[in-house]
């Protein structure tokens, strides 16, 4: 036991070093979670009183990042209450770095990335009239569908849709 | 003798309802257009009295998701033409929201991926409301039935955008196949995601 604290503050620099790369690393997972459906399935249609708002988006989406700021305004109106903001990513898991740069800008929470390659799949499941055209929000209450917008949104309708 | 008769009457009224809800599901009638192509002419479906049916894909410059299909409508049109089922592709994307798609970026597009097909402009967005396309890229497949073109498919391209290499299944080719040999489409329709096609508002 002596010979391994000797050992460690030996090496007490590369120690410092691997838990500052391990936190980083941790802190950079937080922020976008990569998932398959059926586990992103799991986490927003939860039996709980918590309200879901998911929105669909891509870095590359010109009217998905334009709408962001609606999203960050509504964020701050929901706040120690029991809605949750949930932003799904269909962006191309090889191009993350992209994603990385939209979620650190808007220092957006709750990321998922989608990692999923037929759409085919999946589309059907959220809902049965959507394209697969993004933005895209979907509101979940109780674990249950509850409203569904193909299109982007303010967030005066965010607030009156979770009404 | 009755009952037969009556049997037979039963059969057609069923047979009648049965068909006509068929149509309902999934035949929708395209009307013609005549649209701008890169080259400068303008393209119509009566151009092509041999066509069987026509894959029509609305696509665009800028969309990160049809900016992977180039060379696959290449090889679509390459193996379905000759068998009387041309490609077309037409942009209808609001030119006032991409710069990208605009018809001068349409032409350089179609010089840079070497297009074999014709890339059409749908500027004011009439054909893609026609058609109820709602991203880029949505293809569909249409048929010509009683001298009017039907919607037989309509959907993603294939299965996996990024990793053409990994496609199991290729909707839009499997559709055509079936078509072809008279058989029913057994995937009329799929998902996939793309870049919105947003209309203007008038």
């Amino acid at each position: 036991m002596r010979r391994f604290f000797i050992y460690l503050f030996m090496h007490i620099k590369l120690v410092i070093l691997l838990v500052f790369i391990l936190i980083n690393q941790k802190s950079s997972a937080q922020n976008i979670q990569i998932v398959k459906f059926d586990a992103l399935k799991q986490c927003i249609y939860n039996k709980s009183d918590t309200v879901y708002v998911v929105n669909f988006f891509a870095s590359w989406c010109k009217p998905c990042i334009q709408e962001m700021p609606e999203f960050l305004s509504f964020a701050i109106g929901i706040k120690n209450s029991k809605i949750k903001l949930v932003f799904v990513s269909v962006d191309f898991k090889k191009e993350q770095e992209k994603l990385l740069q939209i979620v650190q800008k808007f220092s957006l929470q709750n990321v998922y990335l989608l990692d999923e390659t037929n759409a085919n799949n999946w589309i059907n499941k959220i809902d049965k009239k959507w394209s697969g055209a993004i933005p895209a929000t979907l509101i979940v209450k109780k674990g249950k569908h509850n409203k569904f917008i193909a299109d982007v949104i303010s967030s005066q309708t965010l607030f009156k849709l979770i009404k | 003798m009755k009952t037969i008769k009556s049997l037979s009457i039963i059969w057609i009224v069923l047979s009648v309802i049965c068909t006509n809800a068929f149509a309902q599901k999934n035949n929708k009638d395209i009307v013609d257009f005549k649209l701008k192509n890169v080259d400068g002419n303008f393209v119509s479906l009566s151009d092509y009295p041999y066509a069987k049916g026509f894959i029509i894909v609305f696509t665009c410059n800028h969309c990160p998701f049809a900016k992977l299909y180039p060379p696959r409508l290449n090889d679509l049109n390459n193996k379905f033409k000759p068998l009387g089922v041309p490609l077309i592709a037409i942009s209808s994307t609001d030119t006032m929201m991409y710069e990208e798609d605009t018809y001068p970026n349409m032409v350089t597009k179609a010089n840079e991926e070497h297009f074999n097909f014709p890339y059409l402009f749908d500027e004011m967005q009439e054909v893609a409301k026609n058609f109820k396309a709602q991203k880029t890229p949505h293809a569909y497949v249409i048929w010509k039935e009683n001298n009017q073109w039907v919607v037989k498919y309509n959907g993603a391209i294939d299965d996996n955008g990024m990793e053409p290499e990994k496609v199991t299944e290729s909707f839009v080719s499997n559709a055509v196949n079936e078509l072809l040999t008279s058989q029913r489409v057994k995937t009329s329709e799929t998902k996939s995601i793309g870049c919105q096609i947003a209309f203007r508002r008038k």
